[in-house]
């Protein structure tokens, strides 16, 4: 066992010579990462050992002796709790994490379906991104049915991620509120970056203050569903 | 049995993950380019989720089928397994990972149905990654499962090949009374002996022949005399070897109590444990005799050791035996007796499941004993052969061997062997002449036919014959008649000789119109008969006699209808009552031909008046099923517009 563990440096640095391509690039990383948290941990030992000086450093905004123990109050910046409070929820009501995204083209959001016996018309249009569908949908016969939003690419859960308790969690979808692109969006339950949907939020046993509980809290949406295959979303208190 | 050694390695997750990732890499196209068809890259891309898929399921699903199914092996390892590994653990190991196995299942499944949407290269690569990401992420979830079961696997490998089925002795007893040292003595295992309790922390296998058939002894670690509840792991592999195999047990008292024991102790553990032997042959091993012997000691120890005697134990008698490790006595008497109390066991339980009777069905032992003399026996035959010539000296006089010829003639080396010695030929005298192999240049053997004699033969024979026919006489006037004839044949030739010439010459000049060949006239023809000597009149016969009647008709006039009277006309009348029925024979010789000829006729036109055509030409192929008229989809009510 000693003589194994006296032999590893050497049988790595064997290793580290003969590995090529993606294996040497994985090696090296992992290599580097354990170095790294070695480095790290010699250093700790060493500064434990260490005596450090206090910190004699004068501060600026000097004070004469009789004047050490006051705290110093600005005034002028001191407002009452409840402006604060007003100003922040006024502030906070329509701000979102992401303010601004990207506009999309229409060609980008939907796929023109010919149809007809000559594959003539084209009135009809799939729907390329990732969507929302209630339970109760049915669709409507092919002959009204202007967009189409295919099965696949329909989604009913989101990763939802509480930004206070710093936690994610899978949470049913229960509604569409606002597309920024566009209303006809809204409509169709399109949800791309920044879109704002409602979740359900019954399981995590969020409460108001007056003791009710909450069942569906509105979050946004941060990624770009249809690269990523799920919706990840923030919810927004 | 069990195959618990061919487990492969499992490793660690996140190895796991660098395995099928890198395999992924190698396994599937590398090329791609944005300029490809939309479809191309699609399947290039799902080509890899789905194979990284397929690559992290096959593995699962290897690790599932290899590990042993607790409910299903036997249950003296599914205990061991409980014991060492932990039941609920080592299930729950399992089921974690085919858990993940479903789940990687269904993330390459949406993702796959995702991709059919995407309508970019870089939308396919991200929904790749995304997809590679989940799957390696769920999988590195297992990390804790993996390196359980891998420990779980390297364990299950080192255990010992115990055969639950087979004849078996186990031993048990205290630590330290000398167990492994009896299993050293009696087996070829080389079982660690220390002068300290619990040197034996597992199970040993060891094996010893006895009577013809091999046996197994199974040495146990020591167990200690308190509740089931309290016993450690060590203790708990020993209780379930006790428990599960049908065994001959030999429990170890250390009489000498050098173990650190004192008799009672080991007494109450024999009480204690007793509900294990039950329906199992027991005998009390009384160990280091060598140190004190059983007289020596006292009587309250005595009958403690007695009491083990009285102990209820399926109405078998308890049997005792002194025995020492160390001096090696009475260890074969103790071990003969196990085995056999066991095998006893064995064939009582056998011939109560009626196994026996199966067998003794197919069975026949005879009584009958070999006879002490045997002669050889020599069929009749071949003695009277013996009987026969055998007396002659010829016989006797066996003829010489070619080794023998060889050893007279100089031996191997020099002697050569004569090949021609037995060859059988019509004169012996032939034997030793030399065949010349070429002669005039040619291969003597290509010409040498075995039956030329016969061949010779049945020409001579020929030849006589003709020459016995050759009465046709005069040869001159054989000679004449050949002239003439060849004379014939000869004017015959040159003539054909000319008129391929004149075709030919006539045929040289290319595309130029035939002339249409000029019928003969009937007169004409019979010149050329006449000139060559044959009856040219036979052939031209009847067109002169109808010429002649026409040309006397033409005298009367166009009158030959009314005139009746007229001797003329009624041959007339007849005449032509012969011609019309020459024309329904149709030029025919008979009229029975005539009429198979329109028999066949009439079958030929009906044919073609069931098909529609207008004549013999016309060999028009209809198209029964037009293209137009039955491709297209025939969905609801559209019959008229395809």
């Amino acid at each position: 066992m000693r003589k194994k563990k006296a032999r590893e440096p050497k049988k790595i640095a064997k290793t580290a010579r003969k590995l090529r391509g993606i294996k040497a690039k994985l090696f090296t990383k992992k290599r580097y990462a354990e170095k790294a948290t070695m480095k790290k941990t010699i250093k700790a030992h060493q500064e434990k050992d260490a005596k450090t000086k206090d910190g004699d450093e004068v501060k600026p905004g000097a004070v004469p002796a009789y004047l050490l123990d006051r705290e110093q109050t600005r005034r002028t910046k001191v407002l009452s709790n409840m402006i604060k409070q007003k100003r922040k929820e006024k502030a906070g009501k329509w701000q979102v994490p992401i303010p601004k995204v990207k506009a999309m083209t229409e060609d980008e959001m939907f796929k023109i379906l010919r149809s007809g016996k000559r594959k003539k018309k084209a009135w009809k249009r799939v729907v390329n991104k990732i969507s929302f569908v209630g339970d109760n949908f049915t669709r409507k016969p092919p002959k009204y049915e202007r967009y189409i939003r295919p099965a696949a690419l329909r989604m009913k859960k989101a990763h939802v991620t509480h930004p206070e308790l710093k936690m994610t969690f899978c949470l049913d979808i229960v509604s569409v509120k606002k597309n920024p692109q566009s209303a006809l969006y809204t409509t169709l339950g399109v949800m791309t970056k920044g879109t704002i949907i409602e979740v359900n939020v019954s399981e995590l046993g969020l409460v108001t203050q007056t003791g009710k509980v909450i069942w569906a809290k509105y979050a946004q949406v941060t990624n770009n569903p249809d690269m990523d295959g799920c919706v990840n979303a923030i919810l927004l208190v | 049995m069990y195959k618990f050694k061919e487990i492969q390695t499992i490793p660690p997750a996140k190895q796991l993950v660098d395995i099928v990732l890198s395999k992924t890499q190698r396994k599937t196209p590398t090329v791609v380019h944005p300029g490809f068809k939309i479809t191309r890259i699609r399947a290039f891309y799902m080509r890899k989720v789905k194979f990284c898929q397929t690559t992290f399921n096959e593995k699962f699903t290897k690790m599932l089928e290899e590990f042993p199914k607790i409910d299903d092996i036997h249950p003296f390892y599914a205990d061991l397994c409980n014991v060492l590994y932990d039941r609920d653990h080592y299930k729950l190991a399992l089921g974690q990972v085919n858990a993940t196995k479903k789940i990687v299942d269904n993330i390459a499944k949406d993702y796959v149905k995702m991709m059919k949407f995407a309508d970019s290269l870089y939308k396919c690569k991200m929904l790749k990654r995304a997809a590679m990401g989940r799957m390696c992420t769920s999988v590195k979830k297992l990390t804790g499962s993996m390196s359980y079961l891998e420990e779980v696997r390297q364990h299950l490998g080192r255990l010992p090949a115990i055969n639950p089925a087979t004849r078996t002795l186990i031993l048990t007893g205290y630590p330290n009374v000398g167990k492994s040292s009896f299993m050293n003595i009696v087996t070829q295992a080389n079982v660690d002996v220390q002068p300290y309790a619990f040197t034996t922390k597992s199970l040993f296998v060891g094996h010893l022949d006895h009577n013809y058939v091999k046996w197994q002894v199974i040495d146990t670690p020591g167990i200690l005399d308190h509740p089931l509840e309290d016993r450690n792991t060590i203790e708990m592999t020993a209780i379930t070897a006790l428990a599960h195999l049908p065994a001959a047990v030999l429990f170890f008292v250390d009489i000498s109590e050098m173990c650190g024991y004192p008799i009672p102790i080991q007494v109450a553990l024999f009480h204690s444990i007793k509900p294990l032997f039950r329906n199992r042959p027991l005998l009390i091993i009384l160990n280091k005799t060598d140190l004190r012997k059983l007289s020596e000691l006292s009587p309250e120890d005595r009958a403690l050791i007695d009491s083990m005697a009285d102990a209820d134990h399926g109405g078998a008698a308890v049997q005792f035996f002194e025995t020492s490790c160390a001096s090696k006595d009475g260890v074969d008497a103790a071990l003969t007796k196990g085995c056999e109390l066991l095998l006893d066991r064995r064939v009582e339980q056998k011939v109560k499941s009626g196994k026996a009777d199966s067998l003794r069905n197919r069975l026949h032992v005879t009584n009958m004993t070999a006879p002490v003399n045997r002669p050889p026996c020599i069929p009749s035959s071949v003695a009277q052969q013996k009987g026969g010539d055998g007396n002659t000296a010829e016989q006797e006089q066996h003829e010489k061997l070619e080794r023998e010829r060889m050893e007279e003639l100089g031996g191997a080396g020099v002697y050569s062997v004569d090949l021609w010695r037995r060859a059988l030929l019509e004169d012996t005298s032939w034997k030793y002449d030399v065949v010349p192999e070429i002669m005039d240049g040619h291969n003597v053997i290509d010409f040498v036919d075995p039956d030329i004699d016969k061949k010779l033969e049945m020409l001579e024979r020929e030849e006589a014959m003709l020459m016995a026919e050759t009465s046709l006489g005069d040869d001159e006037e054989v000679l004449k008649k050949w002239k003439h004839t060849q004379g014939f044949l000869d004017e015959l030739h040159s003539k054909m000789r000319q008129r391929r010439i004149e075709r030919k010459l006539a045929k040289s000049r290319n595309g130029n119109p035939v002339t249409r060949k000029k019928m003969k006239k009937g007169s004409e023809v019979e010149k050329e008969l006449n000139e060559k000597g044959l009856d040219g009149a036979k052939v031209r016969g009847r067109s002169v006699s109808k010429g002649r009647k026409d040309r006397d008709s033409s005298i009367l006039g166009k009158r030959k209808r009314d005139a009746t009277e007229n001797g003329e006309d009624q041959g007339r009348a007849e005449s032509a009552a012969r011609m019309r029925s020459v024309s329904r024979m149709k030029g025919l010789p008979t009229e029975k031909a005539a009429n198979d000829v329109e028999k066949v006729r009439r079958k030929r036109m009906k044919l073609r008046e069931k098909d529609g055509r207008k004549g013999e030409g016309d060999k028009w192929v209809p198209d029964w099923k037009p293209k137009h008229l039955y491709s297209g989809k025939r969905g609801i009510g559209k019959t008229d517009r395809r």
